[in-house]
């Protein structure tokens, strides 16, 4: 099967050749699974990272209520993982399902070594990403501890800007740490303020 | 004139729901792309479909468009639509609703109350216009058709008529406006009648078999499939082997170019970006 985003991710931010693709093409392990199922549930042990070809998944954790909180959406070309669970090889607390019928490509050290050894840049850029998104979770405790509504949804709107229209918008207030009333005043505000009718 | 022939006959793929409120077969782009279909860049159509009684009325919910129109031609049942410029209103049988999304509006579509309450046999298209590069970011509009209104040209011999929603057809001009030249009409014909239709060549042209059966240049066609035509030729003929009704569209392409994603429909990736951050900012309004 094609794998666009995958392919693009490799070549662009991975440094591989087209050719040195074709030589880790064949080591490449996808799962498909539709929208409602599950990639990852508490008390299992995370195996992989999840590059999303297509589709958008969602990790979250369950409190004692059964209420759901959402840690991270993973659109198209992101990456999502209970990264503690695959490094220390414990038992997940968290869970990955999908709310898009989902292509993903499964990382695991096997195929980091793998690609790493046809080209060591990757190993670089692997970095780069678990860097990135400990950037990316400094800025989200930050904002939970401290902004504003207004402020979390602007900075999370320009990070996916397509979800808006692909997930619920309880599922968005959850991620944000607001109640869905809190966040559609925050969009009732911006287009009183921002829309200009003719 | 020279004949205009058929590059394909398409049959109704699997059909999916947009909402819960339409049952759709999608033509275009999923069996020819937007490029190929240009001005026309999306129809979604509901083939005859019972929905049953309800009291919550089935639909689309709020949604965003930029750069293009909606038209939706009712066949059978009653929609009701609502927008953030303030556009509104309710179609049915026979009834046009074409909304000018253009700089960009939020709308929903849903079953109308009261047709809900009762259900029953549903049939409607909607379709995607494309606008032109200097429209796309005009003030969005909003044009209620109602049947009455649409101009109707009846054919020599009880063949049946010529309903025109746009251009024109004999010199009769449709009510819709449009942003670049286009005919689209319904035809209404009686069983074993012949009707030629002329159209420039360079034109987009397609038809899609709402009711009954007919050959077009001499080949079967049966409800629901659509036909694509070549842009080889002016003239198609219709023989109707049943009463029928034909949707046809015929446009000038715009031939820009076309980026899109989801509910819109740019010319440059970077238009598209734009149209993400406006919507999520709120510069479409608001709508409940």
């Amino acid at each position: 099967m094609l794998l666009p985003n995958f392919k693009k991710y490799l070549i662009e931010k991975g440094g591989l050749s087209e050719v040195e693709f074709l030589e880790i093409e064949p080591f490449i392990k996808i799962k498909k699974i539709s929208k409602g199922e599950f990639l990852l549930k508490q008390g299992v042990v995370c195996n992989y990272s999840f590059f999303v070809e297509q589709g958008v998944l969602r990790f979250y954790a369950l409190n004692e209520e059964g209420k759901e909180n959402i840690l991270q959406f993973a659109t198209e070309s992101w990456i999502v993982s209970d990264r503690g669970s695959v490094f220390f090889q414990e038992p997940s607390t968290y869970y990955i399902d999908a709310i898009e019928d989902v292509v993903t490509v499964l990382l695991d050290e096997d195929f980091v070594n793998k690609v790493a050894s046809v080209n060591a840049h990757f190993r670089k850029e692997n970095e780069k990403l678990l860097q990135n998104h400990i950037r990316h979770l400094y800025k989200r405790i930050s904002q939970l501890l401290g902004a504003t509504a207004r402020e979390r949804y602007l900075y999370f709107v320009n990070m996916y800007p397509d979800i808006m229209l692909r997930v619920p918008q309880w599922m968005i207030a959850s991620y944000l740490g607001i109640t869905p009333e809190s966040l559609s005043r925050v969009r009732k505000a911006l287009s009183k303020e921002n829309f200009k009718p003719y | 004139m020279k004949l205009r022939t058929i590059e394909k006959i398409i049959k109704p793929g699997t059909p999916h729901f947009v909402g819960d409120g339409f049952r759709v077969h999608n033509f275009i782009p999923g069996t020819s792309t937007m490029k190929r279909m240009d001005p026309f860049i999306m129809l979604d159509y509901n083939s005859k479909y019972n929905f049953p009684a309800t009291d919550k009325p089935k639909g689309v919910g709020v949604h965003p468009h930029r750069g293009f129109e909606t038209v939706t031609i009712a066949y059978k049942g009653r929609v009701e639509h609502g927008d953030s410029a303030g556009g509104g209103g309710v179609i049915g049988e026979g009834d046009v609703q074409w909304m000018t999304a253009a700089s960009g509006v939020l709308h929903k579509e849903f079953h109308e109350t009261e047709w809900s309450k009762t259900g029953g046999e549903f049939q409607m298209v909607q379709l995607w216009v494309n606008l032109p590069a200097k429209d796309k970011m005009s003030p969005p509009k909003y044009q209620a058709i109602s049947n009455a209104e649409i101009k109707k040209v009846i054919l020599p011999n009880e063949a049946g008529k010529v309903e025109v929603i746009a251009g024109s057809y004999e010199g009769v001009v449709g009510p819709a406006s449009t942003f670049s030249p286009m005919n689209m009409f319904n035809l209404k014909l009686k069983k074993g009648t012949k009707t030629q239709l002329t159209f420039p060549k360079h034109y987009t042209t397609s038809l899609l078999m709402v009711e009954g059966s007919a050959t077009v240049n001499g080949e079967e066609v049966l409800a629901d499939h659509f036909v694509l035509f070549s842009s080889d030729g002016e003239t198609f003929t219709v023989e109707t082997l049943t009463d029928v009704i034909i949707l046809v569209l015929s446009g000038e392409p715009i031939n820009e170019p076309i980026a899109a994603h989801g509910p819109f429909v740019m010319n440059t990736q970077e238009e598209l970006v734009e149209a993400f951050q406006d919507f999520n900012t709120g510069k479409f309004g608001y709508l409940e």
